[in-house]
């Protein structure tokens, strides 16, 4: 199945009220996003990026507004069909890896297939094929512990990409990498954004991720500042 | 399998042998505290053990005595009881504010809410069911060396008195106290250790994964 619009969302808003106080975080968002596109959303901190990363990924419920994730929209959703949507449709990579310290990577990689009920068998091929995809073809049985910061992002990677989601959120990926190793996480992003057609859409402010993204969006105080297609960035520079 | 738009939305498994597994492998990486989690058990269970081992050999060893548990001895053991559901609340409360990210976590790779209650109470399960078994051969050895040093009673009376149902317990009656002594340490030790751990595991199971995600340690 095929659907032009992985992600739309339409007047999108999420409000915090601090007692008297009425913070924005966003007001009024609409995107569209296409399949196999990669698109970076970059704005100062507190511009709104994690929380728009948190509404699309079905992690937080939005005070107004829309977002249809393959055309369904997701605020309708009960707890039961919102861990579905978590489980099959999107992979979620964060800056600060999060994985679950007393599996191994191969486990890791393993967990969400084991949540859509993957046979063993399966699950076994598929996540040492994504480990060795991602370069780690020879760390299977590592803890995260015994991994450095970028390989942990690597298997953090794999475990996104376990289910074949519909879009991979990935939230400051880079934020706790240094240069070199951010930029290795970036490259393997694009390659599967490329190879695998895998559209991911990554929240940050690392100026490295302009390169390779198909369309930047700008966000400011919740909302959309300008949107810059890759020609455009291209011209600039 | 049902659908939605143009979902089709399956099931969401989470076998008790891969939660059992996590919640194992939670215990050994936390092994201290989960270690001195286990010791508050043991040291209850011990206590009731003891108590109800030693009026039983009294009982054997000097017939005349009517010896019966003392209402100061069942209340001791009441607040020893409760002392250690304390202290697995305590535990477990600490154990999920330093696992909100992983919550999080699990909860964005498809987890239930029932998930992660489950991942916690096995927990709960494997501290009380351990403490339980070890509090139980501490309570029985305590009540044999009590029998022998300041009763002198020989083992052939201990076997007696272990053979005898148990006073007290109303049910398991019919069973030697040495048996319905153990199903009921590891009843209590279990069901204490899953009370105390209740509130903690529901209240992880209920976080809110983007609040669990945002939380830093």
């Amino acid at each position: 199945m095929r659907y032009e619009y992985t992600v739309e969302t339409e007047d999108l808003a999420k409000y915090y009220y601090m007692g008297k106080y009425v913070v924005k975080a966003l007001d009024g968002i609409d995107l569209k996003i296409r399949r196999g596109e990669y698109v970076s959303i970059m704005g100062p901190s507190g511009s709104g990026k994690t929380t728009l990363f948190n509404m699309i990924g079905g992690l937080d419920r939005p005070t107004r507004g829309k977002v249809y994730i393959d055309e369904v929209d997701i605020s309708k959703l009960d707890a039961y069909e919102l861990a579905w949507l978590r489980a099959r449709k999107i992979g979620y990579i964060f800056q600060t890896f999060n994985l679950i310290p007393v599996l191994t990577a191969l486990e890791n990689v393993m967990l969400p297939m084991i949540f859509v009920g993957t046979p063993r068998e399966q699950r076994i091929k598929k996540a040492t094929e994504l480990l060795t995809i991602v370069g780690l073809g020879d760390r299977l049985h590592h803890k995260p512990a015994e991994l450095s910061g970028g390989q942990q992002q690597r298997v953090a990677i794999a475990r996104a990409l376990a289910n074949d989601p519909a879009i991979v959120l990935a939230d400051e990926p880079t934020g706790n990498l240094d240069l070199h190793t951010g930029l290795e996480i970036i490259n393997l992003l694009r390659t599967l954004n490329k190879e695998k057609g895998v559209t991911i859409v990554t929240a940050t402010h690392d100026l490295k991720m302009i390169d390779v993204s198909d369309r930047i969006i700008y966000l400011r105080d919740g909302k959309i500042s300008r949107i810059e297609t890759r020609a455009e960035v291209t011209v600039e520079l | 399998m049902t659908t939605k738009g143009t979902w089709e939305i399956g099931e969401i498994y989470f076998p008790f042998t891969e939660a059992f597994k996590i919640s194992l492998e939670n215990i050994k990486k936390r092994f201290v505290r989960a270690a001195i989690t286990t010791a508050a058990v043991v040291l209850g269970i011990a206590f009731l053990n003891s108590l109800m081992f030693m009026s039983a050999i009294t009982r054997i060893a000097l017939p005349e005595s009517q010896a019966q548990a003392q209402a100061y001895q069942l209340w001791l053991l009441f607040i020893s009881l409760l002392v250690c559901a304390v202290g697995i609340t305590n535990s477990m409360l600490i154990a999920v504010a330093e696992r909100y990210k992983e919550i999080g976590t699990m909860k964005t790779l498809g987890a239930l809410d029932r998930h992660i209650l489950i991942m916690f109470l096995n927990e709960s399960i494997i501290i009380g069911g351990l403490g339980g078994i070890l509090g139980y051969i501490f309570g029985l050895i305590a009540a044999i060396v009590y029998g022998i040093a300041t009763l002198g009673v020989g083992f052939g009376e201990i076997g007696l008195a272990l053979s005898q149902p148990a006073e007290l317990l109303p049910f398991l009656s019919t069973l030697p106290s040495a048996v319905s002594l153990f199903i009921l340490s590891l009843i209590i030790s279990i069901f204490l250790s899953m009370a105390a751990t209740l509130y903690p595991a529901y209240y992880a199971a209920k976080l809110n994964p983007a609040e669990a995600l945002r939380y830093e340690v």
